[in-house]
C-alpha cells in the first residue's frame, strides 16, 4: 500500500508541453480511475508515475519519498499495459514469476506464489502455455497475475480490459473489483469505459489537455459537476446541454416556454442550461415545460431513450425506464425535474443554487 | 461437396488423368525456377564431386580416368592438409566469433537513440561494400612496416621487439588476415542484428523494467532470447562463407610464412589452378563441404529447439 502524491508535475516533449501543472493526491489503498478525452494526458501520467517516463518538472512521491529519478525497477509499482506486454518467449509460469527470478528469490517459494495466483486467476491449468497459446482473456489475467505475484506498493492499469469483449469486460471488471478489496493496495486505472469508471473508482480523475478538471467520487461529478466539460464527459447518454440566458428566475433558451428555477438567485446573465435525460418525464399540457417531435427511439429493454426535437433548442434526449410506446413522429411534452437542473456560467463553471453546496473544483 | 462437377470425366482413366495433372501443375509453375537452379547449381556441383573420383590433371599426359576413393586415401596422409583443415577452423571460428561479438555491440550501440543515428547507421555499411580485394590489399599495407603505422605501434606498445611485420610472423601471422575479416564483416552482423534489435516491442523492455529487471538482466532475459533464432541463422551462413572465403589470406600473406596461414579454400585454389590438378582439388573440396554440412546440420537442429516469436 502507497500514497501517491503529484506537486505541480509538467511534463514536455522537447517544445510541444502536454502537461503544465497537475497535482493529485492518492491515498493510501484508493481507487483511482482516470478518464478523459483522447490524447488528454492520461498514459503519460502513468507512466511518469512508474517511471517509464520522465517528469520534465515538479515532485512525485510515494509515501513521502521523492522518486522521480529512481528508476522503475526501484519504485516497486506494477504496471498493466494495454496489450499486456506478455513476454512470447516465456511459458505462463515464468511470464507470472519473472520478477521474483529478477529478484532471485527461493524457487520454492516463487512456485507457490505463482500456483497460488494462478488458482486465484483460473489460470491454473495453463501454467506451461507460451501466450501465444492463450485467449485474449487469459492473457489478460496473465498480465494480472504476473502484477499482482509481486505484490507491489501500487497497481497502475493503463486500459487493461479494452481489448476484451463485452461480456469479458464485465467479468474481468467484477474480478478487478474484488482483487481490489482483497488486496486493499492502491491502484490507479485509466479507461474510456464509463461503466468501468463509475464502477469500480473510489475517486474518479476527469483530464483535459494535460489538466485535471475535476476530482470526485464517481456520484459527485455524476451529480454536481464542476463544469460543462465534466457535465457533457460524464454520463452516457451525454447530459443535455443548452446555451440559454437567466432573467427573473427563468432560463430562457427560445423565446417562448422559459423553464423557471426558483431554486436560483442570480443576476441576469448568460448561462448554459444543462440536465440529465433520466430527469425529464414525459408531461401533457401546462406541466410540460416544452414540447419535442420525436425523431429516434432507441429501445434497449431496461430503458428507452427518446431523441426529441424541439423548437429552437435542438435535440432534447430523454430516458424512459421499461419499454414506453412512444413512436417516431410523436409530438411529446417533456418536464423537467427543477432539482436536478445544474447551470454553468458562461465560462463553463457550474453555479451553485439555494441548499446546494458549491462543487469542488 | 454435394454438387457434381460436369466437367469431370467420370470415366476411371480420365479421373486419374485429372487428379495427375493437379498434382503435377505447381511443379509446371516451378520447372523455369528448378532449371536455372538445377543448371547453375546442382549439375556443376554433380560434375565437381565427380572430378574427386578421377585422376584429373592437366599436366599429365593421359586424360581423365576413374580411381575411385584414391585421391581421399592420399587426402587422409596429407600433412598439408590437415594444417590447412587446422588453420581454417582457427581462421573460421576467430574470425567469427569476433565479428559476432562485435558485430552484436555495434547493433545494441546503434540501437540507442542518439543525435546522426541514421547517418551513421547508413556509413557503418560500408566496408561490407568494399571489394574484399581491396580490404586485404589495404590491411596488407597497413601491416608493412615500411609504408603502414601497426608494425610501429605494436612495436611502441611492448608487443614486438621491432617493427616486423606481423604477417611475417609463422606464429602470429594468422592474426593478420583475422584481422582485416572481422573489420571487413562486423557491419553483415551489425545490421542483421539491428534489424532484428528493433523488431523487439519497447513494451517488453518496459514491462521488464517494471518487473524489476537490470539492464543486463533485460539483456540476457528478454533481448537475446528474442536475438537467438537469428543469431543462429547468420552465424551459420557467416560461418560457411568465412570458411570458403580465400581472398584475404590470398592477397595478405599467400599462405605463408611456411604455410602457416594456409586455409583450405586456399589450398584447393592453389592445387586447381597452380598445379592444375583438378581432381585432388575436387578431393578437397568435397571434405571442406561434408565438414559444413555436418556443421549446418548441427546448427539447424540447435535453431529448432528455441522458441520461436
Ligand atoms: N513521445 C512523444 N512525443 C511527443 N508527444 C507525445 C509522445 N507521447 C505522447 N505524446 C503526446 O502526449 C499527449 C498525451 O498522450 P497520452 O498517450 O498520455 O494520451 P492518452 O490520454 O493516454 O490518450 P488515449 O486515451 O488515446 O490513450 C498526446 O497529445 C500525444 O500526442
Ligand atoms: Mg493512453
Amino acid at each position: 500500500m502507497a500514497k501517491i502524491e503529484l506537486q505541480n508535475v509538467a511534463k514536455s516533449y522537447a517544445a510541444l508541453e502536454i502537461m503544465s501543472d497537475l497535482s493529485l493526491t492518492i491515498e493510501h489503498g484508493e481507487f483511482v480511475v482516470l478518464v478523459g478525452p483522447s490524447g488528454c494526458g492520461k498514459s503519460t501520467l502513468l507512466r511518469m508515475i512508474a517511471g517509464l517516463e520522465s517528469i520534465t518538472k515538479g515532485d512525485l512521491y510515494i509515501d513521502s519519498d521523492r522518486i522521480n529519478d529512481k528508476a522503475p525497477r526501484d519504485r516497486d509499482i506494477a504496471m498493466v499495459f494495454q496489450s499486456y506486454a506478455l513476454y512470447p518467449h516465456m511459458d505462463v509460469a515464468r511470464n507470472m514469476g519473472f520478477s521474483l527470478e529478477i529478484r532471485k528469490e527461493d524457487k520454492a517459494l516463487k512456485t507457490d506464489r505463482v500456483q497460488r495466483i494462478a488458482d486465484k486467476l483460473g489460470l491454473d491449468t495453463f501454467l506451461d502455455r507460451l501466450p501465444k497459446a492463450l485467449s485474449g482473456g487469459q492473457r489478460q489475467r496473465v498480465a494480472m497475475g504476473r502484477a499482482i505475484v509481486r505484490d507491489p506498493k501500487a497497481f497502475l492499469f493503463d486500459e487493461p480490459l479494452s481489448n476484451l469483449d463485452a461480456s469479458l469486460r464485465v467479468g474481468m471488471r467484477l474480478e478487478i473489483a474484488r482483487l481490489h478489496r482483497e488486496l486493499g493496495a492502491t491502484m490507479v486505472y485509466v479507461t474510456h469505459d464509463q461503466v468501468e469508471a463509475m464502477t469500480l473508482a473510489d475517486r474518479i480523475v476527469v483530464m483535459n489537455l494535460g489538466n485535471i478538471e475535476q476530482v470526485g467520487t464517481p456520484i459527485e461529478l455524476y451529480e454536481t459537476p464542476a463544469n460543462l466539460f465534466v457535465a457533457n464527459f460524464i454520463g452516457s447518454p451525454n447530459m443535455n446541454l443548452f446555451e440559454g440566458a437567466f432573467r427573473d428566475g427563468s432560463v430562457v433558451i427560445s423565446s417562448d416556454n422559459p423553464v423557471s428555477l426558483p431554486d436560483y438567485d442570480l443576476p441576469a446573465q448568460a448561462v448554459h442550461f444543462g440536465i440529465r435525460p433520466e430527469h425529464i418525464r414525459l408531461a401533457e399540457g401546462d406541466r410540460a415545460d416544452c414540447t419535442g417531435l420525436v425523431e429516434v427511439v432507441e429501445r434497449l429493454g431496461s430503458d428507452t431513450i427518446v431523441y426529441a426535437n424541439v423548437d429552437g433548442w435542438g435535440i432534447v434526449v430523454v430516458r424512459l425506464n421499461g419499454t414506453a410506446d412512444t413512436q417516431i413522429g410523436d409530438s411529446i411534452g417533456l418536464h423537467f425535474d427543477r432539482a436536478q437542473v445544474r447551470l454553468f456560467d458562461a465560462d463553463g463553471k457550474a453555479i451553485a443554487h439555494a441548499g446546494q453546496s458549491p462543487t469542488r473544483q | 461437396m454435394i454438387t457434381k462437377n460436369d466437367n469431370a470425366p467420370d470415366t476411371l482413366p480420365g479421373r486419374f488423368q485429372a487428379r495427375f495433372g493437379r498434382l503435377l501443375e505447381p511443379y509446371i509453375y516451378l520447372s523455369p525456377a528448378l532449371v536455372l537452379i538445377a543448371l547453375v547449381m546442382f549439375i556443376p556441383l554433380i560434375i565437381g564431386i565427380s572430378f574427386s573420383f578421377q585422376k584429373y590433371s592437366l599436366i599429365s599426359a593421359s586424360g581423365p580416368e576413374w580411381i575411385g576413393f584414391a585421391n581421399f586415401e592420399k587426402l587422409y596422409g596429407d600433412r598439408r592438409f590437415w594444417n590447412a583443415a587446422r588453420n581454417t577452423l582457427f581462421w573460421t571460428v576467430c574470425s567469427v566469433v569476433l565479428q559476432f561479438s562485435l558485430g552484436l555491440g555495434l547493433a545494441l550501440l546503434l540501437n540507442r537513440p542518439f543525435f546522426g543515428r541514421r547517418i551513421v547507421q547508413a556509413l557503418i555499411l560500408l566496408p561490407w561494400a568494399v571489394p574484399g580485394f581491396l580490404t586485404g590489399l589495404t590491411w596488407a599495407w597497413l601491416f608493412n612496416p615500411i609504408i603502414g603505422p601497426i608494425s610501429h605501434w605494436m612495436f611502441a606498445l611492448g608487443l614486438f621487439s621491432q617493427p616486423d611485420s606481423l604477417l611475417a610472423d609463422p606464429q602470429y601471422a594468422m592474426w593478420g588476415p583475422i584481422v582485416a575479416n572481422v573489420w571487413y564483416g562486423i557491419p553483415c552482423f551489425g545490421v542483421t542484428l539491428l534489424a532484428a534489435l528493433q523488431s523487439i516491442p519497447d513494451e517488453l523492455y518496459e514491462a521488464g523494467a517494471m518487473d524489476g529487471a537490470s539492464a543486463w538482466q533485460s539483456f540476457t532475459k528478454i533481448t537475446l532470447p528474442f536475438l537467438a533464432p537469428m543469431i543462429a541463422i547468420t552465424v551459420l551462413l557467416r560461418t560457411i562463407w568465412v570458411a570458403n572465403f580465400a581472398d584475404l589470406v590470398f592477397i595478405m600473406t599467400g599462405g605463408g610464412p611456411a604455410n602457416s596461414t594456409q586455409i583450405l579454400p586456399n589450398y584447393i585454389f592453389t592445387t586447381a589452378f597452380r598445379k592444375l590438378d583438378f581432381g585432388y582439388a575436387a578431393a578437397i573440396s568435397v571434405a571442406l563441404l561434408v565438414l559444413l554440412f555436418i556443421y549446418a546440420g548441427i546448427l539447424l537442429h540447435m535453431r529448432r529447439t528455441l522458441v520461436k516469436v
